[in-house]
């Protein structure tokens, strides 16, 4: 699982049928370096069933957990989804120890 | 599995229901020398053992991140705390520091 923030949506047309009628998310997630928290350079794409709005942090599960918060079985081509949509999060051990 | 740092907590409201009411942890993954490993993505996972902020701990993901927690194969979680680092001066002796 990871936590990041949305910062877009992506259509595709063309897709594969099990993905019809989701709504995807462009996520980028929350990292740490040796001075505290930042943006991780990678962006995920994951479908939201919650209606998260752009800028709000979100969790994102992999796998089949995430198959599991779909609700379409496990036989369908989905690998990310939000989860959860943040409330708070603190981060009081970021940084070098 | 992985050896992190807790950071912090993480607290959601709005969840799918698979998710459960479970306690979720902020970790930074570490390498060598109790750093974080540069712009890694930090990752949340689930807590029944009771770590706090600053401790190290080893996370498992996927089949057996649910095993440990004792949740079944339909729950929305692929990530979780399955121990705490007695000793985090010992877990990177071997390593190269700089």
């Amino acid at each position: 699982m990871m936590v990041g923030k949305v910062i877009g949506q992506v259509w595709a047309t063309r897709k594969a049928d099990s993905l019809e009628g989701l709504r995807f998310l462009l996520v980028r997630p929350l990292a740490a370096n040796a001075d505290g928290v930042c943006d991780a350079p990678e962006i995920v794409v994951a479908a939201d069933l919650l209606g998260a709005g752009d800028g709000e942090l979100v969790l994102v599960v992999f796998g089949r957990a995430a198959r599991n918060v779909i609700g379409r079985g496990q036989g369908v081509a989905y690998q990310s989804a939000v989860v959860g949509i943040v409330d708070e999060i603190q981060l009081a051990g970021a940084g070098r120890s | 599995m992985f050896v992190g740092r807790v950071i912090g907590e993480v607290w959601a409201t709005r969840r799918a229901e698979a998710l459960g009411g479970i306690r979720l942890l902020a970790i930074v993954p570490l390498s060598a020398g109790d750093t974080p490993m540069s712009e890694q993505a930090m990752v949340v996972a689930a807590d029944q053992v009771g770590a706090g902020v600053g401790e190290q701990v080893v996370v498992a993901y996927g089949h057996a991140a649910r095993n440990a927690l004792g949740v079944g194969e339909d729950a929305a979680i692929e990530a979780a705390v399955v121990g705490i680092v007695d000793d985090p001066a010992s877990a990177f002796a071997g390593g190269s520091t700089p």
